[in-house]
């Protein structure tokens, strides 16, 4: 019995007949209609537990579930070349605020889960990390929280990246520089967030706040997991300068504020970031906040658009929601998202991103556009906030202020 | 200068404070139940998660907190020991394969609490302001939490040490510490002995729990921080040793005072060259056998 196996010449013509089959099956036109879509995925990686996560909760959070489903009450986005509006289907992963899981997740949303849109992480370092793999991919990403001092000068090679959130040389520092040195101030000492947040905050306050005569009495670093801040109060303290500022997340922002009350450490401005912008900064100190510093781009009292936002965020909500700097910025980066789809036609991330890139929208800012990839800085409706009487105004710059600044603030008060 | 010295160590001492009540309750759930509860933190962060509901919803002072927290995180230690950790115990080889287990089940134990806590409280950081008043104390100023935090935190410690080498359950702690077979052939109830200290551990990080919120922010994912640094106490002052703890508590609170004086980011860091140093030179700890 001879179990021949196959002779060269057998198995070259099997090869040959197979390639020739794929070639062919290559090159017929490809008949697949548009599969019918009923949906638009967006995916996300949010730090829902972890130290950002009271960032993430009370920032972006609120002003997309809002979005989502004002959005869909409505029937959804409407895209022409599918005839309909499609509503918005959110996947959101826990990155435990740490960044390899942000980029791992953000990856495996494009690969894997396929989503149709991608919504940004959250934080400074995190965008960071994100915006080059979204780039990678040709996803559009609309950045929220999260600063770009570092990453704005790499924005030209990052097409598909937008940042809508305002940050230290865009220009809130230049901006708190000039109102302080108006005021007299002299004198500063800074304490940032060893991450990339901090550096940017305090690099950029190193160079704007010498610019108009402050002189920098001490630079201090904290770590992320630093307790116990005193020994950065008390250094602050015993410098005695006319402004301190705290260039970190609530974690720090709130233990700072208590010690400075504690330590009856009383600098006549009192600057602190992100943190003080939260409600639940005033929830957490009531009065002692008056004439606190923090950055914002917003008031309700600017305009009908401003007030109805506020209205829709925060009405019958506690006041710990409110966020004054980012919650605009955002609602408008989401309405601009919207509306480039709408005017595409398409789901096709290249042409959204051109009409993106290119033109003006109508939001809640009023006419806004990105300019070279950041939310132009013309479209910012403030930068310096400041609690008075309990409510956090716009002091700074002068012509979006809704209050005069007060400096210097009140002492904290005793007991 | 002298005032910088002074404010350094009690500054030290006032976090030390903390550490070395923290790292006593780990010491008898490592050194003496051999189970290294990774979980350790999420009891603390549940008595602080707690205090703060109570004081802001009900308006309840934290120091009655420590009445309702202490004896509830007892009793839910005492329980999971006799439930989870008994059950282990009888299904294990030998002590190193108990001590493995043990560590996976409390890792599954603190992902449970911690999502129990985020489950009811959120992720948001909660803070309160108790006492938050300047006290002028050697030429210098305290917050009056701190100091009252400290001051509560040497009590219990002394109140525990106290317990420990006096009562007849303060004996058998100590006797199943050294050797668990010999002092359960001497008649001590080696089950119940274990699950007490688990309760006890439970309820020290129950109560530093409460402390630690008149002090600090607190969230419900803050645990294992804490347990890392309660860690690394415990083997600082000697597997099984008490006093060994509470002194190694201190001792880690005032080298991060005063290398955060120079440095903030280098506190983690001399941490772990102090880790490292001691298991070098003597591995034992400080009062280990």
């Amino acid at each position: 019995m001879a179990t021949k196996g196959w002779t060269r010449r057998e198995f070259l013509r099997g090869v040959a007949v197979a390639g020739a089959g794929l070639a062919l099956s290559a090159c017929a036109p490809k008949v697949t209609p548009k599969p019918a879509k009923d949906k638009i995925v967006v995916g996300m990686s949010r730090p829902l537990s972890g130290p950002q996560a009271i960032v993430g909760d009370s920032a972006f959070r609120p002003v997309y579930e809002t979005f989502v489903k004002e959005v869909n009450d409505a029937g959804g986005v409407y895209v022409e070349e599918y005839g309909k509006k499609l509503p918005i289907e959110l996947i959101v992963y826990d990155d435990k605020t740490d960044v390899g899981t942000m980029t791992r997740l953000t990856e495996k949303l494009i690969v894997e889960d396929k989503v149709d849109f991608l919504w940004p992480a959250c934080g400074t370092s995190f965008i960071f990390a994100q915006a080059p793999i979204a780039n990678k991919y040709g996803y559009v990403l609309i950045t929220a929280e999260g600063g770009a001092t570092t990453i704005k000068d790499m924005l030209p090679s990052l097409p598909y990246v937008f940042v809508t959130l305002s940050f230290s040389d865009w220009y809130q520092l230049p901006v708190l520089a000039e109102l302080l040195s108006k005021k007299g101030a002299k004198t500063a000492y800074i304490a940032y967030i060893a991450d990339l947040h901090g550096i940017e905050y305090s690099g950029v306050a190193g160079i704007e706040f010498p610019k108009v005569g402050i002189e920098i009495l001490g630079v201090k670093s904290i770590p992320p997991d630093m307790k116990d801040l005193s020994p950065i109060i008390r250094d602050a303290k015993a410098a005695n300068p006319d402004v301190f500022c705290c260039f970190a997340y609530p974690d720090q922002i709130m233990p700072a504020t208590a010690l400075s009350i504690e330590l009856d450490f009383n600098p006549k401005a009192w600057v602190g970031g992100p943190g003080v912008n939260f409600g639940f900064y005033y929830t957490a100190f009531g009065p002692a906040t008056e004439g606190v510093i923090g950055f914002t781009s917003y008031s309700p009292k600017q305009s009908d658009a401003a007030r109805a936002l506020a209205e829709k965020l925060y009405a019958g909500k506690p006041i710990d929601v409110q966020d004054y700097w980012g919650h605009p910025l955002y609602w408008a980066g989401l309405e601009i998202w919207k509306q480039a789809i709408e005017k595409a036609g398409t789901l096709d991330q290249k042409k959204i991103r051109d009409i993106i890139a290119t033109e003006r929208f109508q939001t809640v800012l009023g006419d806004t556009w990105f300019e070279n990839g950041l939310l132009s800085k013309d479209c910012h409706t403030g930068e310096i906030g400041q609690w008075i009487n309990g409510v956090y105004e716009v002091v700074g710059p002068e012509k979006w202020a809704t209050a005069e600044f007060v400096y210097p603030k009140p002492p904290w008060p005793k007991g | 200068m002298t005032i910088k010295i002074i404010e350094v160590l009690i500054t030290g001492l006032l976090m030390g404070g903390l550490y070395a009540l923290v790292a006593v309750g780990l010491s008898l759930q490592y050194g003496v139940a051999r189970i290294l509860n990774i979980s350790h933190g999420e009891f603390i962060m549940l008595g602080g998660l707690t205090t703060w509901a109570l004081y802001t919803a009900l308006g309840v002072n934290p120091l009655l907190s420590l009445a309702i927290c202490g004896p509830v995180a007892f009793i839910l230690g005492f329980v999971i020991h006799r439930t989870l950790f008994k059950r282990l115990l009888a299904s294990s080889a030998s002590p190193a394969i108990f001590e493995s287990n043990s560590m996976l089940a409390a890792f599954g134990l603190m992902f449970i609490l911690q999502n129990i806590a985020l489950l009811i409280w959120g992720p948001e950081i909660r803070g309160y302001s108790y006492l938050v008043i300047p006290v002028h104390f050697l030429g210098t100023l305290f917050g009056a939490n701190r100091l009252l935090t400290f001051g509560l935190a040497l009590v219990i410690g002394l109140g525990f040490y106290l317990f420990l080498s006096l009562t007849r359950t303060g004996k058998a702690i100590r006797a199943a510490a050294q050797d668990p077979p010999t002092a359960g052939l001497m008649g001590v109830n080696i089950n119940n002995v274990l699950a007490l200290c688990f309760g006890l551990g439970a309820a020290m990080a129950g109560i530093a729990g409460v402390l630690i919120s008149m002090c600090y922010p607190v969230h419900g994912v803050m645990g294992l921080e804490y347990t890392i640094i309660a860690i690394i106490v415990v083997v600082l002052g000697g597997l099984g040793s008490i006093p060994g703890s509470f002194i190694g508590g201190f001792i880690l609170g005032l080298i991060g005072s005063v290398v955060t004086f120079f440095e903030p980011g280098l506190a983690l860091v001399a941490y772990y060259v102090i880790f490292i140093l001691l298991l070098l030179v003597r591995p034992t700890g400080i009062l280990g056998r």
